[in-house]
């Protein structure tokens, strides 16, 4: 996210842009041919844009953008066939066309998750392609309009062409730069650092991904039938085919995915080399063109695995993972850790109620019947050995799994069943195990996604996001590159995010788990302040010997029952429980001390 | 009631039972049908139908074994795929040029430099399918050394996503080159193995088995077989499967991650290179060919579960059947469309597959 | 082996071309007038590169043929010469090829290509605009529908050529067997040629014309992965005959050996195809010549009576085994825009384009390389001119009707 300042410059640098391909393609270049190639790199680019808005933003990589494409030259070349329709009419109209089919496509691939998501969208472009050579449409040519040539975006200007196509740049460049600049684009970044943590920072991911996906169809669309008024023949395989879904993420890849400029670079650079290859060795040694565009494309993702823009970009600027600010490791936690002005509330009422919860997957009972009642501002562990259910169960509170039966209240409020986001504003936050962080983000921007629940404006949650890294203490590294960070430090901003929205109620999911021991003390103190703020908390850990410094209260899961619950000095010396970890050769060792 | 009467079941050799006399109505053996009560039943002169479905039963058995014998190659492909997927989480866009450049290897050796020449036409194409395997595993083992593991691997994943976007484009930049390479060197006109097995078929009542493809079924059974015993009974096949499931403990526990990808990779376009070698027998091709298969491949991954290869070979012969036994009743010219149809519905009712993992690993 | 020589030859040729570069290419220096450029626009790259590469081989031995016997006469001499370039493997690269030649070579005076009818298509919206005369041999509907001027289309339309194909083929087996076709089997592909042809059979009304009942009528989608479903239909349709409309050589392999291999070949269902790839040396080297002895197809093009010396001529150039569509009308396109040059008096685009619309040419290089007179109606199109036959006889694809163009009798194949 962007200051308001560099979104200003932004929008210069693309009025500049724009300005130097008018000159380029009024003063410059002299010939039809290369001002139909200029063409073709404005509309690839627009293309590449609208797939990196989905694709590179949310990490749902999609194969299948031609079907947005080919979708959107169809209907141009049909409605001027058959309805004797003006491309101006509907080439806006395509865009139309592709915002619906991007509905249609994401309502149920949605649910697929990284690799299958990305191969379903390969099926639907390739089916449909069968589809309109099965309806007859295997070569439509766009009647030459010779009485009326400007109202069929006919013209024999070329260069009105490229206008046509720079106008569709600027404003898909524009609606990228806005969606980087709001919360739609955080919530997509967030969405593919790390999706579960979104949602249940509150992010509504389902709504985000299929505005995301129906914007991007959207302009994928547009672009296609403004292709197709360019080329003036369309066929199946020209608008479908594979190579145009390729064709859309080789550009933004090569260029820099997630990146705004990085489909146009990608664009400028490969289109004009591929089609000088064709030109100058097509008919020379055929197919030496395809493999000079193979090995400068190989090439180059050696030396730039995400494209050429953030390569370039690190290397000139300080936002270089590596060359991160020196360690601020001695800084002790303690002295950073500022209390909020709250009154610590004694033990309360049953805040988190869980009643007979069970869930089976398969034939496997991950849990089996748990009851459990937490108290407000108690400090409650859940431990267990490995494959206990203890994980299952913070999903099974947070919403990302709906139990077989039994029931779930929080305040008195039944939540079972509801949605990670809905349950987050209730106000559960929760951490996850693994840290997935923005490296090239600063700290602070890395928090600021759980200020989605709370804050209005993002001033607003800017401020939320600095108070929460103040409680953490971690307000002196609110600048610092994220990729730099220590374990330790990686810990305390997930926290950090978590407690944005102000929870009242904390998951924390293996929050010590690998720290060192200095490290481990300066977390437990900033889990107790929580703690002492009147959060309460539920942790989840494997070892004993942290938590039971930290907990009022264990509760021991194995095989997904409830084996043991109380204070920690007699829950570690429970039989029951030491056979979980240890087995039963060790129960006879341990004296069992009369209760 | 005689014995093809009974319900439901097909009776395959009308010829075997007739002259076992035993119970039933002997059948003429010349023009035995083959028959169900489900379906339209077929006499003899052929000349009328009582249809209720505008396909008989023998059309249902002739386009299921055509889809099975099909299917067999497209199983073959598939396993080659989904070990370098279940192994690396690769998706390798270049799977269909290897398959090609397997058809070729088969072709020089056979008919192109004759090296093969000397095991007649039955034994020589098969031999030469075989031997593509080696020769298009060392392709790819240099590939990988030089190019895709420096993409790809426990080392590279772990950079925010960037090992994920790096190899997509590596493997499509390798596609162009095979492809194109494939033009420069082999030329552009359609050349194929010629057997006399691939117009000669075994019938079994009314269904004709070509006979080129039921030889390419038996040895990618075959070869399946000897890959799962491989994966499950060797200790290299457990290593990669380790090496796949876990890298991060793989390396702790001694296994070389990036040896352990770069035989999986290695193995799984040699794998595809074999199937194309037993297919380049029954079809023409070109250095273009393997687009046309890259799809089937996927379709056949994701249907039989990413991760599995068990699952991967049943996906691949599924992929086959769907796509012969739709022309029963769809327009010929939607039977690819069928084939995604198929995949979609997978996807979204099954999504681990017949027989993946039932979580994706996070 | 046969085969291999000639890719090696063309691809040393290529090669050695390419190194030699612009001194290969003819040049003006000591001719007495400046050279005329004419274009050819084929896929040398990609799945079609093989066509383009015939097409070029034609065009290259017209030009030469052209140049050594003196020129243009009606120019002092002035020699030709071809530009090539490649239409690739889409629609996009074929345009954009068009465009190019056309930016860079302003004073072009006509073209041909590009093979495919849909990269014919590209092709032609570019050349249409550039007023520059374009000859092709593509047939598919669209492109003489469009009302353009500057399109001459060599082949008969598909709406001809369905109507010229069957009630020959009715002739024929009548002759041999005495009995009339009742019933025909149809397969065919959905590219954008064989669906004209297509049709005019079922909505054109063709097959009533002649009485013909389809009793198999399938259209399949390119590649085709088996012709088991196919063929099991013509197993259980038993049509008279079967006419083949697949445009790309695997999938005639793969319907031909099916059809062997159901025991439905050599006769038993005689085979009547359409279009060049029937009589392709690759479906020879794949299939052989028994499976394919006595197959009849129809074709716009191909060698016939007269042009003996020629097809031997080109044979020994280019080490292909026999002369086919493509290489027949690469060197015919180029004669008739040679022959336009001659008439037109002028290298003036506008006026070869006027010198073609009027021909009527029965004569001479270019006539002989195509059936029929070169005459082109307002559309664009060549009327009333006899479809080709040829058939294979001891492997060689031979024209064997009509009969004054015949290089051999026809035979109807029977059990």
């Amino acid at each position: 996210m962007r200051t308001r300042a560099e979104a200003n410059r932004q929008r210069w640098a693309i009025l500049g842009f724009a300005v130097a391909i008018l000159v380029l393609s009024f003063l410059v270049l002299k010939s039809t041919y290369y001002q139909l190639v200029l063409t073709q790199v404005l509309l690839w680019a627009v293309l590449s844009l609208g797939w990196n808005l989905l694709s590179g933003y949310s990490g749902y990589f999609s194969f299948g953008h031609a079907a947005f494409w080919g979708l959107g030259a169809y209907t141009v070349a049909l409605g001027m066939l058959y309805l004797d329709l003006t491309p101006w009419i509907s080439i806006p109209f395509a865009a139309l066309v592709g915002a619906v089919a991007g509905a249609i496509i994401g309502y149920p691939t949605f649910r697929l998750r990284g690799h299958y998501f990305a191969l379903a969208m390969l099926a639907y472009p390739l089916a449909t392609l069968y589809v309109f050579q099965w309806l007859g449409y295997q070569e439509l040519a766009l009647p030459m309009k010779r009485e009326a040539p400007l109202l069929y975006m006919q013209f024999e200007d070329q260069r009105l062409y490229v206008v046509l196509a720079l106008g569709l740049l600027v404003a898909a460049l524009l609606i990228s730069l806005n969606v980087e600049n709001s919360r739609f684009g955080m919530a997509l970044l967030a969405i593919k650092q790390n999706e579960p943590a979104a949602e249940a920072a509150g992010i509504n991911t389902w709504r985000w991904k299929m505005l995301a996906l129906m914007l991007s169809g959207a302009i994928s669309a547009i672009a296609g039938g403004l292709y197709g008024v360019v080329l003036l023949v369309v066929t199946p395989e020209a608008v479908f085919g594979m190579l145009v879904s390729a064709q859309a993420l080789i550009l933004a890849l090569f260029g820099g995915v997630g990146s705004l400029w990085g489909p146009v670079i990608g664009a400028m650079l490969l289109v004009p080399l591929a089609e000088g290859l064709n030109a100058e060795l097509g008919d020379v040694l055929p197919g030496i063109q395809g493999v000079v565009y193979g090995i400068a494309i190989i090439m180059i993702i050696l030396w730039a695995p995400e494209g050429v823009y953030w390569r370039v970009l690190d290397r000139f600027s300080r936002r270089a993972p590596a060359a991160s600010a020196p360690e601020t490791a001695a800084a002790p936690v303690a002295a950073n850790v500022a209390p909020l002005p709250r009154v610590p509330a004694p033990l309360g009422a049953d805040l988190l109620v869980l009643r007979d919860i069970g869930i089976s997957f398969g034939g496997l009972r991950a849990l089996d019947g748990i009851d459990l009642a937490v108290p407000e501002g108690g400090l409650y562990g859940i431990i267990g050995p490995n494959g206990a259910g203890k994980t299952t169960l913070f999903n099974v509170i947070n919403g990302f799994l709906a139990p077989d039966r039994g029931a779930i209240t929080f305040s008195g409020e039944p939540i079972t069943g509801l949605r990670p986001n809905q349950v987050c504003r209730r106000g559960i936050g929760r951490t996850f195990q693994v840290v997935r962080a923005f490296s090239r983000m600063t700290v602070l921007e890395n928090v600021i996604v759980g200020a989605f629940v709370g804050a209005r404006d993002d001033a607003t949650a800017r401020q939320m996001a600095l108070a929460a890294l103040d409680r953490v203490g971690l307000s002196a590294q609110s600048e610092a590159i994220a990729g730099g960070l220590t374990t330790r430090e990686l810990r305390l901003m997930e926290l950090a995010r978590a407690l944005v929205p102000h929870p009242r109620l904390m998951l924390l999911d293996e929050t010590l788990a690998g720290l060192a021991h200095d490290d481990l003390d300066g977390i437990l103190t900033v889990i107790r302040q929580l703690r002492a703020d009147g959060i309460t908390v539920v942790i989840i850990e494997h070892t004993m010997q942290a938590m039971v410094k930290l907990v009022d209260h264990f509760t021991v899961l194995d095989h997904g029952r409830l084996i043991a619950s109380g204070q920690p000095d007699d829950v570690v010396r429970d039989a029951s429980v030491i056979e979980a970890y240890l087995g039963k050769k060790w129960v006879d060792r341990v004296a069992v001390p009369a209760k | 009631m005689g014995i093809g009467e009974r319900s439901g079941i097909p009776h395959l050799t009308p010829a075997l039972s007739a002259s076992r006399g035993g119970e039933g109505v002997a059948r003429p053996v010349a023009k035995s049908v083959v028959s169900s009560p489900c379906f339209a039943y077929r006499r003899a002169g052929r000349s009328e139908r009582k249809v209720a479905v505008p396909f008989s039963s023998v059309d249902l058995l002739q386009a299921l074994s055509a889809g099975l014998l099909v299917g067999s190659a497209y199983a073959l492909m598939c396993i080659g795929l989904g070990i370098i997927f279940g192994s690396m989480n690769v998706i390798n866009f270049a799977q269909g040029d290897f398959l090609m450049l397997g058809m070729y290897a088969a072709f020089y050796l056979t008919a192109g430099y004759g090296v093969l020449t000397f095991l007649g036409p039955y034994g020589g194409p098969i031999v030469a399918a075989f031997l593509a395997g080696p020769i298009v595993f060392a392709i790819g083992w240099v590939l990988h050394r030089f190019i895709v593991a420096r993409v790809t691997g426990a080392g590279v994943a772990q950079i925010a996503g960037a090992g994920a976007y790096g190899q997509i484009l590596v493997t499509l930049g390798i596609s162009l080159i095979l492809q194109n390479g494939g033009l420069i060197l082999f030329g552009s006109t359609p050349v194929g193995i010629r057997t006399p097995l691939s117009r000669q078929s075994w019938e079994i009542g009314d269904v004709l088995l070509n006979q080129a493809r039921v030889v390419s079924f038996l040895f990618a059974v075959a070869l399946a077989g000897g890959m799962y015993l491989f994966l499950s009974h060797t200790r290299l096949g457990k290593g990669l499967r380790a090496a796949a499931d876990n890298p991060q403990a793989a390396i702790y526990m001694g296994i070389d991650v990036d040896r352990a990808h770069r035989i999986a990779w290695s193995a799984g376009v040699g794998i595809t290179a074999i199937a194309g070698g037993l297919v380049a027998t029954s079809q023409t091709f070109q250095p273009y060919i393997g687009f046309d298969f890259v799809i089937v491949m996927y379709a056949g991954v994701v249907l039989g579960g990413l991760g599995s290869n068990f699952g991967a070979f049943w996906g691949g012969l599924v992929i086959g059947v769907v796509q012969q036994m739709s022309t029963l009743i769809l327009p010929y010219q939607l039977q690819n469309t069928a084939i995604f149809v198929v995949f979609l519905l997978i996807i979204f009712l099954r999504p681990q597959g017949m027989f993946g993992r039932l979580s994706e690993r996070t | 082996m046969d085969r291999k020589l000639t890719r090696r030859s063309v691809t040393a040729g290529l090669a050695l071309g390419a190194l030699a570069g612009p001194g290969l290419r003819i040049a003006p220096a000591r001719a007495q007038a400046k050279a005329v450029k004419i274009a050819m626009i084929a896929p040398l790259s990609g799945p079609w590169a093989r066509q383009g590469q015939l097409l070029r081989m034609g065009s290259d031995m017209a030009v030469e043929d052209i140049n050594s016997k003196g020129g243009i006469k009606s120019l002092g001499g002035a020699k030709i010469e071809i530009i090539y370039a490649d239409a690739g493997d889409s629609t996009e690269k074929a345009k954009n090829a068009a465009q190019r030649l056309l930016s860079d070579h302003p004073d072009l005076v006509g073209g041909s290509g590009a093979w495919l009818s849909s990269f014919t298509l590209a092709v032609t919206e570019v050349t249409e605009r550039a007023q520059l005369p374009w000859l092709t041999l593509s047939y598919s509907d669209a492109i003489t529908n469009r009302g353009f001027k500057f399109v001459f289309q060599t082949s008969p339309t598909a709406d001809w050529q369905a109507s010229e194909t069957l009630p020959t083929a009715i002739k024929l087996a009548e002759a041999a067997t005495g009995k009339r076709p009742k019933t025909i089997g149809i397969i065919q592909d959905n590219t954008a040629s064989p669906v004209s042809f297509g049709k005019q059979l079922r909505e054109g009304g063709g097959l009533d014309k002649v009485g013909l009942k389809p009793v198999v009528d399938q259209i399949f989608t390119p590649p085709l992965s088996d012709a088991t479903p196919l063929v099991d239909k013509v197993r259980s349709g038993k049509p008279d005959f079967l006419l083949l409309l697949t445009s790309a050589m695997p999938d005639c392999k793969l319907v031909l050996e099916k059809l062997d291999e159901f025991k439905l070949s050599k006769g038993k269902v005689p085979l009547v195809g359409n279009g060049a790839p029937f009589g392709s040396p690759e479906l020879l080297k794949t299939i052989g010549p028994e499976l394919l002895e006595g197959m009849l197809f129809s074709v716009a093009n191909w060698p016939m009576k007269g042009q003996e010396d020629f097809i031997e001529r080109f044979k020994k150039r280019t080490g292909e085994p026999f002369l086919t569509q493509d290489g027949l009308c690469g060197y015919g396109d180029v004669a008739i825009l040679k022959e336009a040059l001659e008439l037109a008096g002028a290298a003036d685009k506008l006026k070869v384009a006027e010198a073609i619309r009027t021909m009527n040419l029965t004569t001479g290089p270019a006539a002989q390389s195509f059936p029929g007179p070169i005459k082109f109606d307002d559309k664009g199109r060549r009327q009333d001119v006899p479809m080709i036959f040829a058939q294979w006889q001891k492997g060689v694809p031979i024209t064997v009707f009509p009969t004054d163009l015949a290089l051999a009798k026809p035979f109807w194949p029977s059990v």
